[in-house]
């Protein structure tokens, strides 16, 4: 018999942290919008500096990890090397969350803090995963993705806690050199890859897909982990033709991830569109639009299409796909500890029973008006818009926040 | 021919239901082969639908205990294997139908 790990799911009191943490970072960060203005929409901008650390920081990355928990012993087939670390993880990730952001806005003095601390959190999480990689015998392409995404997060969270320290003034670089690398390392290294590893196990497992070729995710993986070199390098040398050939490479990585999830699309046998379907679509659908207005932006050079594009990548494609399968994961987490041990003696709920219909459903369309109203606001440079936009944001993100106490309380 | 026919064994399994999905192990066609010596010694062949499945272990648990709830049943091994490979095609029509396959 295939021996495969029994440790498929931690308790639920380790990871619920997580999540909840991460949905209160959600509703900040859709409230974070009201903050812009249209005029000084750019990535040097301290107020959006704070914000794409409140977003990816608070809610993706807390999310993520999180999610890791449950997912790493599924994906790599072992058990993890020791997953009690994960209760200091996500205190330690809150505080230098907290420290950077406000950090961001009113004192710089207080990021190299904030980024010892964060740096601190991330090291024990990528020490942890790569301690359990280890244990696999065999690596597979998921599993080399979890090693390769990792491998770019520590670099990564260096090259932040170095521009931390520039930031406050405590040692003389240049950020704007840096930063490139630091946002390729964790944006397209750690959470691009690890979403292509991760979706391609978990999309087929809950759409049923089957015999489709892996080809175009190996292709994905390979541009964009090159993609991300030749920026660093690029970056750190100063020669721009390496960073342009790393954007471009990494563009096209996107668009050969985009293929694979096409084809599973259309060839997964379970079509119902429930919320986690849906979610998806809409993520995938961001991500398209990201990208054309990445392609707009090079032609035309008009920063505000870089930043709507920026914006479809965040709120859109990572936003809609950690949201749509956090309506798979903590039900399961949920059932896994409260209903399994009852199955066979009474009559148990199914995962799909778990979630509430109404606030998931709100949740989809006030965050998806949201998004989009954003979009329009950041390409016609509309404030207005953008307040409306913030609007719809807020009452979804505390919309998903409702559905997610709902679960997690589902008795 | 043992105690329980196939039939039997898979009738037993039937009520194991995939809490993901909402079919039971035999309608989603994850059983493929199912026997029973003279003693009462049961051998159940089956997969799943995806290797990185969560609930593995308590999957083969729950089959486990479904055939031992047959009363002369005694030893219950479950076996899982990955070829051939499970796919739609092996699931019943009701199940095809409600996923829209």
């Amino acid at each position: 018999m295939v021996s495969i790990s029994q440790d498929f799911a931690p308790p639920f009191k380790l990871i619920a942290p997580f999540f909840i943490i991460g949905g209160i970072f959600y509703i900040l960060s859709s409230m974070a919008v009201f903050g812009f203005g249209v005029e000084e929409l750019n990535f040097l901008n301290p107020t959006i500096i704070s914000f794409v650390h409140l977003f990816l920081l608070g809610f993706i990355m807390m999310t993520i990890f999180g999610a890791m928990a449950q997912l790493v012993p599924v994906v790599l087939e072992v058990g993890h090397f020791a997953v009690e670390l994960f209760y200091a993880i996500w205190p330690l990730l809150l505080i230098g969350t907290l420290l950077m952001v406000f950090g961001f806005l009113y004192s710089a003095q207080l990021l190299p803090y904030g980024g010892v601390v964060v740096l601190i959190s991330m090291m024990i999480f990528v020490m942890e995963i790569f301690m359990t990689i280890f244990k696999v015998k065999k690596l597979n392409l998921v599993m080399g993705s979890v090693l390769i995404s990792n491998t770019f997060l520590f670099f990564g969270i260096i090259f932040g806690l170095l521009m931390a320290l520039g930031f406050a003034g405590d040692i003389s670089l240049d950020i704007t050199a840096l930063l490139p690398a630091h946002v390729y390392l964790v944006i397209g290294g750690y959470i691009s890859i690890t979403i292509m590893g991760l979706s391609i196990v978990l999309v087929p497992m809950f759409t049923l897909a089957h015999s489709f070729s892996m080809r175009p995710l190996e292709i994905a993986i390979t541009l964009m982990s090159v993609g991300v070199v030749l920026v660093v390098f690029g970056s750190m040398l100063g020669v721009e033709l390496l960073s342009y050939l790393g954007y471009l490479l990494s563009f096209v990585s996107m668009i050969f991830y985009f293929y694979i999830i096409y084809i599973i699309y259309k060839t997964r046998p379970r079509k119902e569109n429930d919320v986690y379907a849906i979610s998806l679509m809409v993520s995938y659908i961001s991500l398209v639009v990201a990208l054309m207005l990445g392609g707009v932006y090079f032609v035309l050079g008009a920063e505000h299409y870089l930043m709507a594009a920026g914006w479809l990548m965040f709120f859109g494609f990572f936003g809609f796909l950690i949201t749509g399968h956090i309506y798979k994961i903590i039900p399961f987490l949920v059932w896994f500890e409260r209903f399994s041990p009852l199955v066979g003696k009474q009559k148990v709920p199914m995962l799909a029973d778990m979630l509430p219909p109404k606030s998931s459903q709100a949740q989809l369309i006030f965050s998806t008006v949201g998004v989009v109203v954003v979009a329009f606001a950041i390409v016609m440079q509309s404030d207005v818009m953008l307040s409306a936009g913030a609007s719809f944001l807020v009452v979804g993100a505390l919309a998903f926040f409702r559905s997610m106490l709902f679960m997690i309380n589902y008795k | 021919m043992g105690i329980y026919t196939k039939e039997e064994i898979f009738a037993a399994i039937s009520t194991v239901i995939d809490p993901e999905v909402g079919f039971n192990l035999v309608e989603m066609g994850l059983i493929y082969d199912a026997e029973c010596d003279d003693e009462g010694n049961v051998k159940v062949v089956m997969t799943l639908s995806t290797k990185a499945c969560p609930l593995h272990q308590m999957i083969l648990q729950w089959v486990k205990e479904a055939v031992e709830k047959l009363p002369d049943t005694k030893e219950v091994d479950v076996e899982v294997v990955w070829e051939p490979a499970w796919n739609i095609s092996m699931a019943d029509d009701n199940v095809k139908k409600a996923l829209g396959a």
